[in-house]
């Protein structure tokens, strides 16, 4: 049963996609929601009952799934954000190619159950490479636009390059032992268990936009809102920071893991953060943000909190999903994605007050939900060292000041204007979503901690009363910082604003050389390699011409050359028979000089003799059979 | 029963020659009939084949030339039986799909049908010479539907091909004589051969024998760097030639790869496997970064053919190195090699099947001319996307169960090899996302306004290419167990050939 939770909604996805023509967009979403609730039935279903799930591919090769803590989780979660944006998709994406949209959406949310119900490395890898594929025909979806296209490929290819990690992890899984299940992974040692976490963190790095991969989130925004909302909350980008979760216990037994994920996590967040508080278009803004958050995450994972990066995994998978559909209702009203432009707070009060909802949680401010886990990441850092603590609270000042920056831009008070309004649908699918943020205050109920750590089969750590205060400082500041910055923007370099460079970067030091390297060697290709053979056909001929004194044409010439090579061969086979030996040289020598002459009239047009060739020299075969006896 | 399978087409082949008086179509429809019948044969096998057992099956001999040794003997085993299996596939779809045949239908059907029983009499022969007369004779085919019914500089491009691989085909009957004669009493039946090993123990003249068969067949695989002869070929010849050139040809050179170099000669194998090992990544990397620099499109997928083939060889070669790794590890990379030739046939051989759409369209390959055809074609970008996302290797389609086999298997043996090789996966990526943006996406030219989607033949040969693909992606294990069968059987008898030369 446990199988039907990635294939209903990949089944669902696929008949959507090539029966719906006819349905009307009501008809659409609605089957869609209906089967994203039906998964997200059955997962809870699945998870009550710890059911496991095996299916054979091959000798020692078997696909497993298991529901249970994290994974869990995470079931539960994919589809529970994806019906509500599905359920938007189908009212706020334009008529052409609606159901294509909403049968990928629904079947991307299926390729992520796979993902995070895979028991070993090899189902892993199968969901990691199809949730890949699958948002690269969501970010081109406007396949008219080679723009979008060429994103889609940008957001691929690195991505892919992250997966490469997966191949080199399930190598060395299988090597020690033959099992890539992933609760054989905790025995492994030494070197390989440093490539598995390697493999593992590279592409977890690569999925999750940490650096150096962020920017391909850039390029995601190609694609349409609801993409972006699904890609940037539960699945996609989740999957990297939940892979490195889930697979914490086994890797953190390599000294070098935790300060690098550390590293890599506190790095991104602080560099996404300061890359988002200069953008002027809100989608980018939340996909730096987005970066910026899975940083924290996995600060918390090189820590040895998995289940604080869980909370947080949790919480922002809802504010980010209502923030980027309510930014997509904006966009929709003022015609353009740049906030400067905006301040729509009274044309679209309702939408306004959502997603205020949205940026008080990516702000941190209490009792939401997003607010204990960044709480939680912070106490995790400060565990670890106070320095990283302070690190983070950095880190969560960003982005209070950024989402400051972005509420007030976006929804602040400006003219009471006539805008295109929202339908009812979609403002229903912010709600809940706003609804589920709010409704994750609970996780500051006494005892949630508790059970936080239980279900991540970790610890969580303990909160105090200075920590608690420094988040609310960092918050503080960070909205003073927002605020000001909403007023007056600073300027920054393009290359700034565009994630550090990083994307020209990569464009002039790997892409460009890449493809140059290619026309080169496809150049070198046609003329020398090729040449070569030219070269070597010219000089066996010089070298049989010499032999032979015959002047033929180079294949004879070269084909007499072998003939005499062959004879070299059976000067050294003393001990065989001698006769025979000439005798079989003797044939392809003979062979070869029929060769040749045949090759010349091939060359000249009188091809049909070939037939005729091959059936005389099976005939001298097998006169020559006849002499041997 | 298999003799049937071999057979039959050349019957078929001679009776579409002098069957006068239809017309195109029903002698069309004939020809694939006929090319269908080897096609029940193999599923008959396949259904009666034994995967408990290792050795081959369902074995047909006759007298053929008792003095020399030679007889006709024929069966297989769980490697021949899927390469068999892709033959009779791949071979009514080719002749099915419309191309233009110039005018002289009958022979072209003729040699595609006489191809196919070249093609599996040498999968199915037991019998080195046998092997060798067939070998020589699928060039034979492969030349004249090149030369007859290819465009562009065809016949320059078929000799090429003829007279390159052709000299592999003589290093290779080097090669045959050298084990030949080796053999008391002589013979070339090859289970005898196997179990004698005749060259064991001898360093030299395994090393050379070893030599001719590697440069011998690689040619015909082909491994860098003797692919030159692959562009040209693949360039000028029309789609279904193509299609059966990538799908058939190449996959004698990578199955003799096994059936003969490594069960034959598993002690030069061994020692020499790093260094076919190299020569397979080198095909894989320069093989995708060379099709990146192309703009032709039938030239890209030509070299994407170097690339998957290094796939190949870099698993035998995984499987060769007895003593490095363990036998599950080499065991997983010998039938990721198996299976990948299979899907290589399967999906490069349908990429070539659409190339050929695609040229009986706009008579046009180079890729800057195309754009935005989805909207006048969804069903061929359709298509298209398919394979070309199977071709890189996506899970769930069957390039993916191949890949995935030979490079976590060879992780555990040539770890190194196996991370540069990985390198290939990325740029197959991005070539085929980047042939995709400029056949399919973006704007549609002018000059193709009209251009017509698939029709529903091509429709009809596609889809069973298309269907096997996701099957395989989805559920192998029908198709690993008979592979395994032989990976298992065929490292066990090299194992204990290397083991008792050394001892």
């Amino acid at each position: 049963m446990i199988w039907l939770v990635p294939l209903i909604p990949l089944g669902a996805g696929t008949a959507l996609w090539c029966a719906s023509r006819r349905l009307h967009r009501g008809g659409l979403g609605a089957a869609a929601v209906a089967g994203l609730i039906a998964t997200l039935v059955l997962a809870a279903r699945v998870g009550s009952s710890q059911a496991s799930g095996e299916f054979r591919w091959g000798a020692g090769l078997e696909l497993t799934l298991e529901a249970g803590g994290l994974s869990l989780v995470m079931a539960l979660l994919v589809p529970l954000i994806a019906a509500p944006i599905v359920g938007y998709a189908a009212y706020h994406e334009p008529e052409r190619g609606l159901h294509r949209l909403i049968g990928l959406l629904t079947a991307f949310v299926g390729a992520m159950e796979l993902l995070v119900l895979a028991g070993d490395l090899l189902t892993l890898l199968i969901g990691w490479e199809l949730v890949g594929a699958l948002s690269w025909a969501l970010i081109g979806f406007e396949w008219r636009e080679v723009a979008a296209v060429q994103a889609a490929a940008q957001a691929f290819v690195p991505t892919r390059f992250g997966d490469l990690g997966l191949f080199l992890a399930a190598g060395a899984a299988f090597g020690s032992g033959g099992s890539m299940r992933f609760d054989a992974l905790a025995s492994m040692t030494g070197g390989r268990r440093d490539v598995l976490a390697v493999g593992i963190l590279l592409a977890a790095v690569a999925k999750s936009g940490q650096l150096p991969f962020s920017p391909w989130l850039f390029s995601a925004m190609a694609g349409p809102t609801p993409v972006s909302a699904l890609l940037h909350s539960a699945t996609m980008v989740a999957a990297g920071a939940y892979a490195l979760a889930r697979l914490q216990p086994a890797l953190a037994g390599a000294a070098w893991f935790g300060p690098v994920v550390i590293a890599i996590g506190l790095g991104t967040a602080l560099a996404g953060g300061a890359v988002a508080l200069v953008q002027d278009h809100g989608k980018r803004m939340l996909a730096a943000s987005t970066s910026a958050q899975y940083g924290l995450m996995f600060v918390a994972i090189g820590a040895g909190f998995p289940g604080a990066a869980g909370a947080h995994l949790v919480t922002q998978a809802f504010f980010k999903a209502l923030l980027f559909l309510a930014f997509g209702v904006a966009m929709q009203a003022a015609g353009t994605g740049d906030i400067r432009a905006m301040r729509l707070g009274r044309a679209l009060p309702a939408t306004a007050a959502l997603a205020l909802v949205g940026s008080l949680a990516l702000a941190a401010v209490p009792p939401l939900g997003g607010a204990w886990s960044k709480g939680a990441i912070v106490a995790a850092a400060s565990e670890h060292g106070p320095l990283l603590g302070i690190g983070v609270a950095l880190a969560g000042a960003l982005s209070a000041a950024y989402a400051t920056r972005l509420h007030l831009l976006a929804f602040g008070r400006g003219e009471r204007q006539r805008s295109a309004q929202p339908t009812r649908p979609e403002i229903v699918a912010i709600g809940v979503l706003a609804a589920g943020t709010i409704g994750l205050s609970v996780l500051w109920l006494p005892g949630n901690a508790a059970r936080v750590a239980r279900i991540s089969g970790g610890r969580v750590p303990e909160e105090s009363l200075a920590l608690f205060a420094t988040g609310i400082a960092a918050t503080v500041a960070g909205y003073l910082v927002g605020r000001a910055l909403a007023r007056k923007p600073i300027a920054v370099p393009a290359l700034y604003a565009d994630w550090l460079g990083i994307p020209a970067a990569s464009q002039l030091l790997i892409a460009n050389p890449t493809l140059a390297l290619a026309r080169v060697l496809a150049d070198f290709d046609g003329r020398v390699v090729d040449a070569g053979v030219g070269a070597a056909a010219r000089v066996g001929g010089g070298a049989a011409r010499l032999l032979a004194r015959r002047d033929t044409l180079n294949l004879d010439a070269a084909v007499m050359a072998l003939g005499s090579g062959g004879h070299a061969l059976a000067r050294f086979w003393g001990r065989a028979d001698d006769r025979i030996v000439d005798g079989a040289v003797e044939w392809v020598a003979a062979a070869a000089g029929a060769g040749g002459r045949l090759a010349r009239r091939l060359q000249t047009g009188m091809t049909h003799q070939y037939l005729l060739g091959i059936a005389v020299g099976i005939a001298a075969l097998i006169v020559l059979a006849r002499v041997w006896r | 029963m298999l003799t049937a399978a071999i057979f039959v087409p050349l019957a078929g082949a001679i009776a579409v020659l002098l069957l006068r008086g239809l017309d195109a179509r029903l002698l069309r429809i004939v020809a694939t009939i006929i090319a269908s019948l080897p096609l029940v044969i193999v599923i008959i096998a396949w259904l009666r084949f034994d995967t408990g057992q290792g050795g081959f099956q369902l074995v047909e001999s006759a007298r053929w030339i008792p003095s020399l040794g030679a007889s006709y003997n024929v069966g297989l085993d769980g490697l021949s039986l899927p390469l068999a299996a892709l033959t009779a596939v791949l071979f009514p779809l080719a002749i099915a799909y419309p191309t233009d045949d110039m005018g002289r239908l009958r022979e072209y059907l003729g040699w595609f049908l006489f191809l196919e029983s070249m093609s599996l009499g040498l999968f199915l022969a037991l019998d080195l010479l046998l092997f060798y007369v067939f070998l020589d004779l699928s060039l034979v085919g492969m030349y004249f539907l090149i030369g007859q019914w290819g465009h562009g500089d065809a016949r320059r491009s078929a000799l090429k091909f003829f007279l390159y691989t052709l000299a592999g085909t003589l290093l290779v009957l080097l090669g045959i004589f050298g084990l030949y004669l080796k053999m008391t009493p002589r013979t070339f039946d090859m289970a005898e051969i196997i179990r004698a090993q005749p060259l064991a123990g001898n360093a030299f003249a395994g090393g050379l024998v070893f030599l001719a068969f590697i440069i011998g067949f690689g040619i015909k695989i082909p491994i860098v760097p003797f692919h030159t002869w692959l562009p040209p070929a693949h360039v000028d010849a029309p789609g279904p030639a193509s299609t059966i050139l990538a799908g058939v040809l190449l996959k004698m050179g990578t199955y003799a790869y096994i059936r003969i170099v490594l069960a034959m000669l598993p002690e030069a194998f061994q020692r020499y496997a790093v260094w076919v090992g190299v020569l397979a990544v080198v095909s894989i990397v320069y093989g995708a970064l060379v099709s990146l620099g192309q703009t032709n499109l039938k030239r890209r997928i030509a070299y994407t053919s170097v690339n998957h083939m290094g796939y190949v060889v870099l698993g035998v070669a995984a499987a060769a190195a007895i003593g490095k790794g363990s036998l599950e590890a080499r065991q997983l990379a010998l039938t990721g090699a198996t299976v990948e030739m299979v899907a290589h046939g399967l999906i490069t051989g349908a990429l070539f099947l659409l190339s050929g759409s695609v040229w009986n369209r706009g008579e046009e390959y180079d890729l800057e001319a195309y754009g935005g055809l989805t909207s006048r074609a969804p069903a061929m970008a359709g298509m298209t996307i398919l394979f070309a996302f199977a071709s890189l290797g996506l899970p769930g389609l069957a390039g993916f169960v191949a890949e995935f086999q030979v490079f976590v298997g060879t992780f555990d043996v040539f770890p190194w090899l196996a991370g540069i090789g990985l390198l290939g996966i990325l740029i197959t990526a991005a070539l085929f996302l980047q042939t995709l943006q400029k056949l399919f996406f973006g704007e549609l030219p002018q000059r193709w306004r009209a251009w017509p989607d698939l029709g529903p033949v091509e429709v009809a040969a596609l889809v069973p290419l298309a269907a096997l693909v996701v099957i395989i992606g989805v559920a192998p294990a029908w198709l690993l167990d008979v592979v395994n069968s032989a990976s298992r059987s065929i490292l066990a008898a090299a194992a204990s050939a290397a083991r008792s030369a050394v001892g």
